[in-house]
């Protein structure tokens, strides 16, 4: 992406109507990724244990990290800059799932929520890596490389909690009950699709989807876990969150907006 | 209830591929994977790693201080078995000074 | 007297003063313990060592680990309000390194003896102490950047202090803390002179911010040599190679002229440079107030416990849980380990 011949070259190659439907499905990558390491974040100093306080700061700040990526893409394509997009759009800009955006939670909550997100993020990693715009290709092969650690991660978490005491069973299946849904969220189409898939940008959600309840149906179900058989929540998609998502971003963009200084 | 901060596993890290793992620190874990997992990001969050062991802490087994000085130190004479306990080259190159021995031409 | 146990070996540690050892076995180690601390050897964990030393360090290890814990609040608290994602980056990867901090120190205390179990119950009963610093509140976003610059500027020039330190875990730990510590210091000055060179308004808030924070960072080296009442045996036993006030003057050395320097004040009418010594003169902290917040009657002593405590009760079920579950796989089949298949 530091060639700037090669960025205006896949720029300009694209006919508006992609362009903008390519930038509508990074907006939602990159919403998703800036929330959810935000949500994250917030364990930093208050997780049930040092080591595992400092792994989770680690994962929110890859997910920033990621969440950058995307919308540099995005200002490559003409869009305004990463600092702007994450603190100066209002909640129905938004194009996050509602999952993200769902309060810290408990621990239980947390991990359940990652793994859940971590699998999704995998399958869709795996499917840009083919993507037909380079620049997307390109950076999904980089972050796919870090999501590695996150899977492992999410993964063992689930595992041990799942079953390890009725307590923890209960917290964790009650964290599945809530999160599924919103989980399903991840996959809503967005309305400008068909012109991706077309273009070969990415493959339709539904197929995403059926990958992803392969890889995790199998953990949940070894954790000895029910997977919910609610109707999905969409709405993140085109800007339609939970009230949740007013709140987050009051407590993200609250020194941004201050109108004390434009750097910090 | 007394707290758990789990059992300790000392970390062992290799920092590129060649190198012995040097032990870095110790992390509290409920296993070896969680260790694993876990001495990843407080060890190798920064820099360089290609390896990671963890070693429960109470597998290790040390000799005592008090009996270093006596166990490490050898008393007598045993160059024989160091680099620096051989000098052959004085002697070959007094041999060729005395007997107008030259280095072959390269 | 506990016991606790250190791989294998049985080894007492007293909570109070431990009676005095004496005798001509006694004599003779000591002589050969400070003569290897003399030598500049280091000290390591199965080394025999007077109880009083061993008392010592556990004291100021536990509480140097408690401050990093303690202290990733006040400037945690500023993470969900990070004005840019560089920012918030940072932030999180500046207080992640204070948990790893506390994580190494607690470690480097173990060795000698107490459990984190135990130092983190005494933390949280109240029965230990962590650097007063933490008690005061980052009030604005400009906290942070004070805080970076001048409390992490201070820890540093003590931290350098200590990992020249005479006990082997403790100044490796400090040296790997050092390092990390150096990024803290770049960041916080990096976020300093954005506000400082920043709008009118920017400018105010860094400086109300040294105006908070100048004082508690010159606390951070403790009380004054004339009643520190630890200092002639931590100095005899190279636990710290320089006193409380040597390492404030290196502090106000280095640190006042980078604030003044941006046409920033600082809130000490007495403060300017000596030519004739070659440093910066300054007045002392309001002792007074040290010891009334070392006492817990600080603005934070209550909500920065609180805190600790919440987290530390709400987490208790994650690490029941796991250590059941650890538990139950060793009795059962074999090594408790689940395969990692798949990724």
């Amino acid at each position: 992406m530091a060639n700037p011949s090669r960025k205006s070259e896949a720029r300009e190659a694209l006919p508006d109507p992609l362009r903008e439907a390519l930038g509508a499905f990074l907006t939602a990558l990159a919403d998703d990724e800036v929330l959810l390491g935000h949500r994250d974040s917030e364990w930093v100093g208050h997780a049930p244990i040092l080591e595992a306080d400092i792994a989770m700061a680690s994962i929110a700040q890859d997910e920033i990290g990621h969440a950058v990526l995307w919308y540099t893409l995005l200002q490559e394509l003409g869009w305004p800059d990463p600092d702007r997009m994450a603190y100066f759009r209002d909640p129905p800009e938004f194009r996050n799932a509602t999952l993200v955006e769902l309060p810290r939670g408990d621990w239980a909550f947390t991990v359940v929520r990652q793994f859940l997100f971590d699998y999704a993020e995998k399958v869709r990693l795996e499917a840009l890596m083919a993507s037909a715009y380079p620049p997307l290709a390109e950076a999904a092969t980089k972050v796919r490389r870090e999501e590695t650690y996150h899977l492992m991660h999410s993964r063992a978490w689930v595992l041990r909690l799942g079953d390890a005491t009725e307590e923890s069973h209960r917290r964790m299946q009650a964290a599945l009950d809530l999160a599924w849904p919103h989980a399903l969220g991840l996959f809503e189409p967005l309305p400008q699709q068909a012109l991706l898939v077309e273009a070969g940008v990415k493959p339709p959600e539904a197929e995403l989807q059926s990958r992803w309840e392969a890889e995790v149906r199998p953990v949940l179900e070894a954790a000895t876990l029910r997977v919910p058989t609610g109707a999905p929540v969409y709405g993140g998609r085109v800007g339609r969150h939970t009230a949740h998502l007013s709140d987050l971003l009051a407590d993200f963009q609250k020194v941004a907006r201050s109108g004390l200084g434009e750097t910090w | 209830m007394a707290d758990t901060q789990w059992p300790v596993y000392e970390v062992f890290l290799q920092e590129k591929r060649g190198d012995p793992h040097v032990h870095v620190g110790a992390v509290h874990a409920p296993d070896p994977e969680m260790a694993l997992l876990l001495a990843k990001e407080q060890f190798a969050r920064r820099g360089r790693c290609v390896s990671l062991w963890v070693v429960p802490a109470e597998a290790i087994h040390s000799t005592r201080a008090e009996e270093a000085e006596a166990l490490f130190a050898s008393a007598l004479e045993k160059d024989y078995r160091e680099p620096k306990g051989f000098r052959v080259a004085e002697r070959v190159r007094r041999w060729m000074e005395s007997h107008g021995q030259s280095l072959p031409e390269v | 007297m506990p016991v606790y146990q250190i791989r294998g070996q049985a080894i007492p540690v007293p909570e109070q003063a431990p009676p005095p050892q004496e005798g001509p076995d006694y004599e003779a180690r000591l002589a050969e313990f400070e003569a290897r601390i003399a030598r500049g050897e280091k000290i390591e964990p199965t080394d025999w060592m007077p109880e009083e030393y061993r008392r010592q360090l556990i004291r100021m290890i536990s509480q140097h680990a408690h401050s990093e814990i303690v202290g990733m609040l006040p400037e945690g608290g500023w993470i969900p309000h990070a004005p840019s994602l560089r920012r918030k980056l940072i932030l999180i990867a500046k207080v992640q390194d204070e948990g790893g901090h506390g994580q190494l120190l607690y470690r480097a205390a173990e060795t000698l003896g107490p459990s984190r179990e135990e130092m983190i119950e005494a933390l949280l009963a109240g029965r230990a102490k962590y650097s007063v610093v933490f008690n005061y509140p980052a009030v604005t976003w400009a906290d942070v950047a004070a805080i970076g610059l001048l409390i992490d500027g201070a820890a540093v020039v003590n931290q350098l202090m200590l990992a020249q330190g005479s006990y082997g875990p403790y100044a490796r730990a400090m040296r790997r803390i050092c390092y990390e510590e150096s990024f803290h210091i770049k960041q916080g000055y990096d976020a300093f002179v954005a506000l400082a060179t920043g709008t009118p308004a920017q400018r105010q808030m860094i400086q109300e911010a040294v105006n908070r924070w100048w004082y508690p960072a010159l606390m951070l080296f403790g009380p004054p040599d004339r009643d520190s009442v630890h200092t002639p045996t931590l100095l005899r036993w190279r636990i710290k190679t320089k006193t409380n006030d040597e390492l404030r003057q290196e502090f106000v050395d280095q640190y006042a002229p980078m604030v003044l320097r941006l046409g920033l004040t600082i809130p000490d009418p007495n403060l300017r440079y000596d030519p004739e010594t070659g440093h910066w003169r300054f007045s002392e902290p309001d002792w007074e107030e040290f010891w009334r917040v070392i006492r817990g009657d600080g603005p934070c002593n209550v909500e920065r416990l609180a805190a600790r405590r919440r987290a530390h009760e709400e987490g208790r079920w994650v690490r029941e849980a796991l250590a059941a579950k650890a538990a139950r796989a060793t009795e059962g089949n074999g090594n408790g380990r689940h395969p990692m298949a798949g990724l």
